[in-house]
């Protein structure tokens, strides 16, 4: 264990790391000095090369040139060994976990020298918990933790290998509110025992509520060191795209009296008989965007698979045109024209591990132009899918490329691209710009301004606040299943929004 | 568990003295049951070994058919000993071959698992036709008698229990029989082979090894990013897997009959990984699993179709039980299926007395089946059991 650093001293000082890749510069000149005992963050537009520098902070990748200095003296990592045995420590987006084996299994996984195996492990794992307030049991499989508690599991094995360095890469991608807000409370706790933290981002919001110094990456470099005291959100995005941001905001109501997708009484429960949604009722108008705001795990997955029909429904009707359709199977539902955005991109929305053009077909298998009578007509999805990537502005080599190849932003863009061909009526968009940047969240918002001037009815179901206050014309708040509340998003703000979605709030 | 298998003797127990089929608990019919066992908790613990390691070995019987050959070759020449020890080579060879396709080339665990068993079987028969033809005793399938690995007696416990199994009382009888097969004629390798079993619990779940082995089998990129080998542990597990095959084939070459036979496997590699599956990956269940299909072979050989129709009750008699068990936990119409069912067999079993020789030889299939349909499991594989692994997947 690196013996513990003083705060205001230097933690961590890189002096013009560059890094070429064959055809891409993914790093050059980048200069960057992280105090001891801070939160540093790193915040920059997805591809702007901070997971390459912090790859080559730990060790995965060796700098073409430049220094790296930890706690004064040069160092030179040939492997993550290297770092971890100079005191750093990464927690990876993607968890690095076993489901099947317990927290203290995977803790001391690779580390099992330092206290065996057994009840010294358990004992210094009980001990960390403790101290840092993770509330972890080591006995209990990870299987069984939520999300929040995975990462502090790996926070943890961080920890019991000995870092005093730790770097984050995007810790909230995966974590909802609350669970942000246990997380943060977390890190500053570490932060007051001494610990060096590296906070990579791109939520704005939560670097200014969390960072003491913040770093901005553009295009492979740093452009701008800055405090959170004299930035702001906006500040932050326009050094970080280095242009003038577009807002959500819509313009003017394009809302018409036609109403397309009318919701009545509906009720649904579990396997169990509890009631998951109850009493909910709602117009939705052609032209209309409606946001339905509230804590995860409220019942938005629930609301939106019983709209597009993959939940059943115990009792109430909804009604798309005038024509029930209460009963009718998810496909005849896509048929006569709702698109569906879904939450989860990877487990709903693409088969990953296939060509852009076959993704162009799923929800599209039984319409043209992805089938000719019997039979997938290849070619025209192919043209199709071609389309798509040049109106959506799509970044990627060709259709044929595999859909994990693509970056979340421009899997987001495909989806979009695809919920709006055959041209909906109704679109149901679950958290559409979650984990993508701020410049394909502007083109995502941009396309759904533009359908909802052509008469799209879209329920936009969402975690980002400001996202629903600009785009929304009418927001509802889920809370446990109900619909409590109707605000007008030109007056409310987003404190009143957050009052209501935890229940504090008047029931209006 | 435990009370799973206490259930089921006294069910056992309470069925011999109702219907007088003794042979259903003899000691006679236990011996043989274990016998039959052995090779087919082998052949599972190979492939727990692989597939907690995140490698499908289907190959085991392959591999076993490879010990076979490597046990009747090596003990004919050079002794029981090096027979044994060469078995579990030519099960390592075979696992050798696995690991590389699999591991290292990256291989489907299916395709490259079923080529062992064509490429096993047909090097079995080639060899076996070069090396026995013209050994005295020997022949193009078969090699010479073979010496017996030696066997344990322990006559100042198995004579009293033998006494005791023949008042033929509840339960207590049933219990000597127990304590019978275990003094009377065990054989070393069945001896050998119960240690590895529990040995190979202590080293899977109780080592810094075992814990390695078992992270490559559920997330080897979460192994990778700590700094574990996963190549490694992947190749020592298959390896080890095709050893334990290979022993499996000893046991059936030296214990279960005395000589190499080609095609004496009979599938039990097969066997052995459904076993391991209803073990739920673990080395207790992989062997009850093993013992409920060694029983079921053995009873049709002892006074048959006495014996499978004593069966008949017992399967009336689990069924009622989980009959019962449905109804508390409140799904009735799986109750009332059960109970119907358990109907038809008592009903059978009380309108006749023998079942037809021909069934006898169907019923262990049966009642394998039933009782495999009806054990309410709820399995978990290893996470990444059966997922090709490159290197440098992780971070």
């Amino acid at each position: 264990m690196t013996s513990a650093v003083a705060a205001g001293e230097t933690a961590i000082e890189l002096t013009g790391i560059g890094k070429r890749f064959p055809g891409v510069i993914a790093n050059h000149d980048i200069d960057i000095t992280i105090q001891a005992g801070t939160i540093h963050a790193l915040v920059g537009e997805n591809g702007a090369g901070k997971s390459t520098l912090m790859k080559i902070l730990y060790g995965v990748q060796k700098p073409d040139d430049g220094t790296i200095k930890v706690n004064g003296a040069e160092v030179s990592f040939a492997t993550p060994s290297d770092a971890i045995a100079h005191g750093l420590g990464m927690v990876f987006q993607h968890f690095m976990l076993a489901d099947n084996l317990t927290v203290l299994e995977n803790v001391v996984l690779g580390a099992e020298s330092l206290h065996g195996i057994g009840d010294d492990a358990r004992a210094e794992i009980t001990r960390i918990s403790e101290v840092y307030g993770f509330g972890l049991d080591p006995d209990e499989l990870v299987e069984s933790l939520g999300v929040g508690e995975r990462q502090r599991v790996e926070i943890l094995k961080v920890l019991f290998r000995g870092a005093r360095i730790i770097i984050l890469d995007e810790p909230t991608a995966v974590l909802v509110p609350h669970e942000v807000d246990a997380l943060f409370e977390n890190l500053r706790r570490l932060r007051d025992q001494g610990h060096t933290l590296i906070f990579i981002s791109h939520k704005l919001d939560e670097v200014l509520a969390i960072a003491d110094h913040i770093t901005v990456i553009r295009r492979g470099t740093t452009v701008a060191s800055v405090l959170p005291s004299e930035t702001t959100s906006r500040g932050l995005a326009e050094l970080m795209v280095g242009s003038e941001l577009p807002s959500p905001s819509t313009e003017e109501s394009t809302v018409t009296e036609t109403v397309l997708l009318a919701v009545r009484d509906l009720e649904v429960t579990d396997e169990d008989g509890r009631q998951e949604l109850a009493e909910i009722s709602f117009d939705i108008h052609a032209g209309e965007i409606v946001g339905i705001a509230g804590v995860e795990g409220n019942g938005q997955t629930e609301l939106v698979e019983a709209i597009i029909g993959m939940r059943h429904l115990s009792r109430g009707t909804v009604t798309m045109s005038g024509t029930d359709i209460t009963h009718w199977t998810t496909r005849q539902r896509r048929e006569s024209g709702i698109g569906y955005i879904p939450e989860d991109r990877h487990r709903h929305g693409l088969l990953l591990d296939s060509p852009l053009w076959e993704n162009r077909i799923l929800g599209h298998q039984s319409r043209p132009p992805s089938v000719v009578g019997p039979w997938l007509n290849l070619r025209g999805a192919r043209a199709d899918a071609e389309r798509i990537i040049a109106e959506y502005d799509v970044r990627t080599p060709g259709v044929g490329t595999n859909a994990r190849a693509l970056s979340g932003g421009n899997q987001q863009k495909f989806i979009v691209g695809r919920e709006m061909s055959g041209d909906p009526k109704i679109l149901v968009a679950s958290h559409p710009t979650r984990g993508v940047d701020v410049g394909a969240q502007a083109q995502i918002w941009s396309h759904i301004k533009a359908a909802r001037k052509d008469g799209l009815a879209v329920l936009l179901i969402s975690a980002d606040l400001d996202e629903l206050i600009g785009l929304s014309d009418s927001i509802r708040v889920l809370l446990r299943g109900r619909l409590v509340g109707r605000f007008d998003p030109q007056s409310v703000t987003p404190q009143e929004l957050g009052s209501a979605m935890t229940g504090a709030g008047d029931d209006r | 568990m435990l009370a799973f298998i206490a259930g089921g003797f006294v069910l056992l127990s309470a069925v011999r003295v109702i219907s007088g089929a003794d042979e259903i608990t003899s000691s006679g019919t236990l011996a043989v049951t274990l016998t039959a066992t052995m090779p087919i908790a082998l052949a599972g613990l190979g492939g727990l070994w692989a597939e907690r390691a995140g490698v499908v070995n289907i190959g085991l019987e392959g591999m076993m058919i490879m010990g076979t050959l490597g046990a009747g070759y090596v003990t004919y020449h050079h002794g029981v000993l090096a027979g044994v020890l060469g078995a579990i080579a030519f099960g390592m060879i075979g696992g050798a071959l696995h690991a590389l396709a699999t591991v290292i080339f990256g291989v489907d665990h299916i395709v490259s698992g079923v080529a062992i068993n064509i490429i096993a079987a047909g090097i079995a028969g080639f060899l076996a036709e070069a090396w026995f033809t013209d050994l005295p005793g020997g022949g193009p399938t078969q090699s010479p008698s073979l010496a017996d690995p030696g066997k344990i007696n322990l006559s100042f416990l198995s004579e009293p229990a033998s006494n005791l199994e023949d008042k033929h009382w509840f339960l207590v009888s049933d219990l000597a029989s127990v304590v019978e097969m275990f003094t009377k004629n065990l054989s070393v390798l069945t001896l050998l082979g119960l240690a590895l079993i529990v040995g190979s619990f202590f080293l899977l779940w109780r080592t810094r090894f075992g814990l390695r082995l078992r992270s490559c089998g559920e997330a080897p990129e979460a192994a990778e990013s700590v700094g574990i080998n996963v190549y490694r542990y992947k190749f020592t597990a298959v390896m080890i897997s095709g050893g334990l095959a290979g022993l499996g084939g000893a046991y059936l070459a030296l214990v279960s009959t005395s000589g190499f036979q080609v095609g004496q496997t009979q599938g039990r590699g097969y066997i052995g990984l459904a076993a391991m599956i209803f073990g739920n990956w673990r080395p207790t269940g992989m062997f009850m699993g093993s013992g409920l299909f060694g029983y079921t072979q053995a009873l049709p050989f002892r006074d048959g179709t006495h014996s499978v129709h004593a069966l008949l009750l017992v399967v009336a008699g689990l069924l009622v039980a989980v009959a019962v068990i449905q109804w508390l936990k409140g799904s009735r119409r799986n109750a009332i299926i059960s109970v119907v069912l358990g109907a038809v067999f008592l009903t059978w079993y009380l309108t006749t007395d023998i079942v037809p020789a021909d069934f006898t030889k169907m019923a262990p299939y049966v009642t394998t089946m039933l009782v495999l349909a009806f054990a309410a499991q709820r399995l978990r594989m290893p996470a990444a059991d059966g997922r090709i692994y490159r290197k440098g997947s992780s971070g």
